[in-house]
Formats: C-alpha cells, structure tokens, sequence
C-alpha cells in the first residue's frame, strides 16, 4: 500500500556546490517504520503547484548508525531536488513511503567476502549504506569502490569516504576516476566505461575474487562495467544493479481538483461498496481513477499492476459511467455485464456507484 | 532526466535493476503479469495436486505428493511479496479466484486465459486419479523447470532472484514425478495403457503453455529483459526431454507403451 509517513528534518549539510545531505526523524514511537535494510530508499511526495510529485532518495547510513539520512543532488530542472537544495529547511515535515528496494545481499557476518561497489556521481549514496554496513556487520569482509564523477568537487561524500577508509584500515579501499582531471596515473581518469573497467580488472582489481559487486550510476555506466565483470568471469547473479534516482520515470500525478465551481462542476460523486460497506468519495472526472480515488480515501480496495493486466482490481459498475483507458484482463462478456477494471476506469458521469463486492 | 526509452534502451542492452520504483508503467504491466500468472499457476497447482494426495497408492508417494504442493504454495508466496513491493495486497489477491476451481475435462480453452485468473490453462482441467496427476507432473514439471530456468535471468534482479531459489526444487517436483512415473510403468499393461492416455490428453495443453511461436508478446518481454529464449526454442527442448524420459520410463518396464 502507497502510505506515507511523516519526517522531521533535524539537519541538512551541504555536502557538494549542488548537493545536500538530509538527516530526518520518524515522529516519536514511529521509528520501527523507518527501519531499513543496506541499499534501500525512500519515497518522498510532495505537491508543487497542484501536481503531486514522487522522488526517491536512497539512505545514506548504516543499519546500526541510528540515523535516516539521505542524499539528494540537484538535477536539472528537477522541482524535488531543486527545492530540496534551496528551499528546504531544518524543522520541515517531508512524507516518505516507508524503506523500499533490493539493492543488497544478506548479510553473513562469520563469512570474509570480497565486496566490489562501481558507483557514478549520486550514485554513491546507496553504496554508501552497503560499505559502512558490510564493513560493520561482516568484519572479516573486505569492500573496494570505484567511483567514478567529473571532477574532484563533485564528489559526493568526499571526507567521509576518507573517514571509513582509516575507521576500517585495510579492508575498504576506494578508486576515483575523475574525468575532467589529469590525474599521475591514467588509470584514475578518464569515464568509467568499458575500456577503463578492462585496465582496472587487468592492473588493479582481481575479478575472479571477488563475491559479490554493486553496481549504481547512469545506465550506459552499469551497463558497461557489467559487461566488464561478466566478460572476466564474473557469475551475472552476483552483481546487483541499481538505476539512480533521478533516471526514474517522472511521478508527476494529475492534478487534483481545487474548490472552486468550475473544478466542482467537473466532480464526480462515487459510491465505492466494499465489504458489505458503503463509502462516498469525490473524484474529478478524467482525473484520479476509481482505484485512485478509493485508495487516496484509505478504502482497502484490491489491486496488484494498477495497470490494466491482473484483474484484482475488479469491481461491478451498477450505476453510472466511466471510461476504461487500458484493458488485458477481462473478456467482452465480463465488460458487457458491467465489470470494470477500477485501476483503468475515470468517470465520465456525475454519480457512480462501483461494487467490489460482486 | 532518463525517459521511458532510456530505460527500455539499457534493458534491451541487459541492463537490469532492483527497485520496485524504477520500473516503467509498460515494464510495470508485463511483469505483473508475468508474476501474477506464476503466482495463479502455483497456486491452482497446488490446490489440484493436494485433492490428489489421498489416491497416492502408499506413504511414499503420498508424501512426494504432499511436498510438492507446500513448497508450490511457497514458492507462490514468494513471488506474491515481490507482486507486495509493487503494491499489491497479498493477503486480498490469494484468496480472489477458486484455486480448486476445474474445468471439464474436455473442454477446449486454447490459449486464451479465462476472467483474470491467470493461471496457464493447463490448469484449469481437471486430473482423473493418481496415474493422471503423475502423468502431468512429470509433463508440468519438465517445461516449469524450462520456464523458470528462463525467467532466472530477468531483468527485475528480486525476481530473478527468487526463481534461482525456486528452480532446484521445481526439478525436484518433477523428478520425483519421474520416479513415480517409473513405479507406476512397473505394474504392467493396464497402467501403461492409463499412462499412455494420460500423455496424450495432456501433451498438447502442456505444450500450449509455452505460448505461440512468434509472439509479440515474447518479443516485448525479451526487449524488457524479462524472457531471453523464444516460445519455440523452450517448446523444442521440453519436446526432446519428453522424449527423453518417456523413452526411459518405456526401458524401465522393458516394453512399448
């Protein structure tokens, strides 16, 4: 379930000329809801003129740090990041979707593992929760990182990363590839594509001992240094990948009816029956779907792909009319009996009344 | 910012990832759908085979049987908390279609699948007794093995994930089909006779299962990462293994069925 939960900032350091590092607090007794595994994220929402916007930031901490951080670098025209870098202040309230995402691998603190992390520019912030936890939790373990960005400024978490290097002594190593600056050796510029993951795995990395490798940046990065890994031998279900928050889809919603006649005028009076109950909520026509509308008014309504394919989400329409935008789930005779795949349907028709009971 | 194409791009190019939230509504669907007709499949397999517990002639086979139907609903759900991270209420979805629910037995659904329920349709028909249940573990059981050992790669990695967890004890489910194939072959000629209509009723259903050849549908799923082989390359081999067992179920008992 899309649920959010409130979140104090209690700091915000800027990390880089176009980064800030944002630590938040649960409300008192909510923190077990925070909780979180290595490599996870949160899902912020917020409404920028009308239009609910959904961003994710990965937690920048370990699992024992006792701290909800995360790291959030302005991309441009992004009105979340944007906001969050200029705007945003200590003592604000952000809602988040409670600590999602897969980008890890269980902990096992008797074994001594070699750990390899291939992080690009914002990148960084889920690995920065992997290295710290690993190197904690599995103290035989060993973790090197290469982490590409276009020069020294941008680099994200800079003093901290050279913190953990002197904390963990010997086990977290870390190589910078810098592009836009000439370093002593080559190997340590240029991108960090195909060709630089050959010399590093041929000079300086020894692939066939490694256990497990994380890989976070841009897509044509991960995609080469996967390649890379898997050409020198590397098994494909041991490297775990994960697309960097701002290459994901835009979240924006359509917007949300304001008070004034024309809107209300345009409202539709839904009658949503589910389990024996009746609830009545107001939906703007071509706007949220019946599905939307429900969920938004906390009415526990089924649904899995919310797009169109499993039919969970299925309801009887006993009155009124609405517009199916996609439909792979159910058969003519089903549509011609009334049934509607709430997910898919906006209403067109001042009143409905949809029925999940039937 | 990456667009829908940016992604579809680096997954064509074997790209893969973690996040629930990276995934595109379109790549969103497919998946879905992909999991749901696994997690449907599971499920009403289960349910089938635990209605044939009973008939299952000694402990042994009985326990087989018994095995086979906990790990499936495991394995069910697993998929269904991964189906979780994307929204779905688990605990509505596995009690929304009549898992039990059978079709006659001469019924001819085709590849069509039926109301959203989205299990293959090879199971919604009915078994007639422990010989037939066999019969269609064994014929099941080979081409999930191929199935799964396909969608281990995909490009959603906790899903790949999780069916690397789950192939080996699918192969499990069908060899200890196998076995039982092999005792019930032993009997003699009644048997083998109720074995060799058996394979006849279901080898055409089970080889639906694998889809049509040229599919759009595969060729998108491919292009998203989540399937590697085609239709036809999976049918081929599950036909060759067939071949394979049925022949050495046939040697077993010394005589053509």
């Amino acid at each position: 379930m899309s649920r959010f939960f409130p979140l104090t900032v209690t700091r915000i350091k800027r990390d880089t000329r176009d980064s800030v590092i944002v630590t938040l607090a649960p409300l008192a007794g909510a923190q077990s809801d925070f909780s979180f595994i290595q490599g996870q994220y949160l899902t912020f929402r917020r409404v920028f003129d009308g239009e609910e916007m959904r961003r994710s930031y990965s937690i920048c901490a370990g699992v024992n740090d006792k701290t909800l951080r995360v790291g959030i670098k302005k991309t441009e025209g992004g009105w979340f990041s944007s906001w969050a870098n200029e705007e945003l202040k200590v003592g604000d309230r952000l809602e988040a979707m409670k600590p999602m995402g897969n980008f890890y691998s269980a902990l096992r603190p008797d074994d001594a593992r070699r750990y390899l992390g291939f992080a690009g520019g914002s990148g960084i912030t889920p690995m920065i929760s992997l290295i710290k936890t690993v190197l904690e939790a599995e103290p035989k373990s060993t973790f090197t990182l290469v982490y590409g960005n276009r020069s020294t400024h941008a680099i994200m978490f800079r003093e901290e990363l050279e913190d953990l290097k002197n904390v963990h002594m010997g086990r977290f190593n870390i190589v910078h590839i810098l592009e836009s600056e000439a370093a002593d050796i080559e190997l340590f510029s240029g991108r960090l594509d195909r060709d630089k993951c050959e010399q590093l795995f041929t000079k300086w990395i020894t692939v066939a001992d490694t256990d497990l490798a994380f890989i976070c940046g841009p897509e044509p990065m991960m995609l080469a240094v996967a390649d890379a890994l898997k050409a020198h031998g590397m098994d494909e279900a041991a490297i775990k990948f994960e697309l960097f928050a701002s290459a994901q889809p835009g979240r924006a919603r359509k917007k949300a009816a304001t008070g004034d006649v024309a809107s209300r005028a345009a409202l539709c009076s839904a009658t949503i029956i589910l389990d024996g109950a009746a609830r009545v909520v107001e939906i703007a026509k071509g706007g949220q779907s019946v599905l939307e509308a429900a969920l938004a008014a906390s009415i526990d309504a089924p649904f899995a792909c919310k797009a169109g394919v499993c039919s969970t989400c299925r309801a009887k329409l006993v009155e009124g009319e609405v517009d199916m935008e996609a439909n792979y789930a159910l058969e003519d005779y089903e549509v011609e009996r009334g049934y509607i795949l709430t997910c898919q349907s906006r209403p067109t028709t001042d009143r409905i009344v949809v029925d999940y009971d039937q | 910012m990456a667009d829908e194409n940016d992604i579809f791009d680096y997954l064509s190019k074997g790209g893969k990832f973690s996040a629930p939230g990276n995934a595109p509504p379109r790549y969103r669907a497919e998946l879905l759908r992909m999991m749901a007709s696994f997690v449907d499949s599971e499920m009403a397999g289960a349910a089938g085979f635990a209605d044939r517990i009973n008939d299952g002639p000694g402990v042994k086979e009985r326990i087989a049987a018994s095995r086979i139907v906990l790990e499936k609903l495991d394995h069910a759900g697993r998929v269904m908390k991964i189906m979780g991270d994307f929204g779905a209420n688990a605990d509505r979805y596995q009690t929304v279609h009549p898992w039990a629910a059978r079709l006659g037995r001469d019924e001819d659904l085709g590849a069509k699948r039926r109301a959203g329920d989205m299990r293959l349709n090879v199971f919604h028909y009915p078994m007639t007794g422990w010989t037939d249940s066999v019969v269609l573990n064994v014929m099941m059981g080979s081409a999930t093995v191929l199935q799964i050992g396909d969608f281990v790669r995909c490009s959603y990695q906790p899903l790949g994930a999780a069916y690397r967890e789950i192939l080996p004890r699918e192969r499990r489910h069908a060899e200890l089909g196998e076995e039982g194939l092999r005792n019930l072959a032993a009997r003699g000629d009644a048997s083998r006779r109720e074995i060799s209509d058996s394979v006849d009723y279901w080898w055409p259903r089970v080889a639906a299962t694998f889809g049509a050849p040229n599919s759009e549908r595969t060729a998108l799923l491919k292009r998203f990462g989540l399937r590697h082989r085609s239709n036809e390359d999976l049918l081929e081999e599950w036909r060759s293994r067939m071949s394979v067992i049925l022949s050495g179920a046939h040697k077993a008992w010394g005589a053509p069925c």
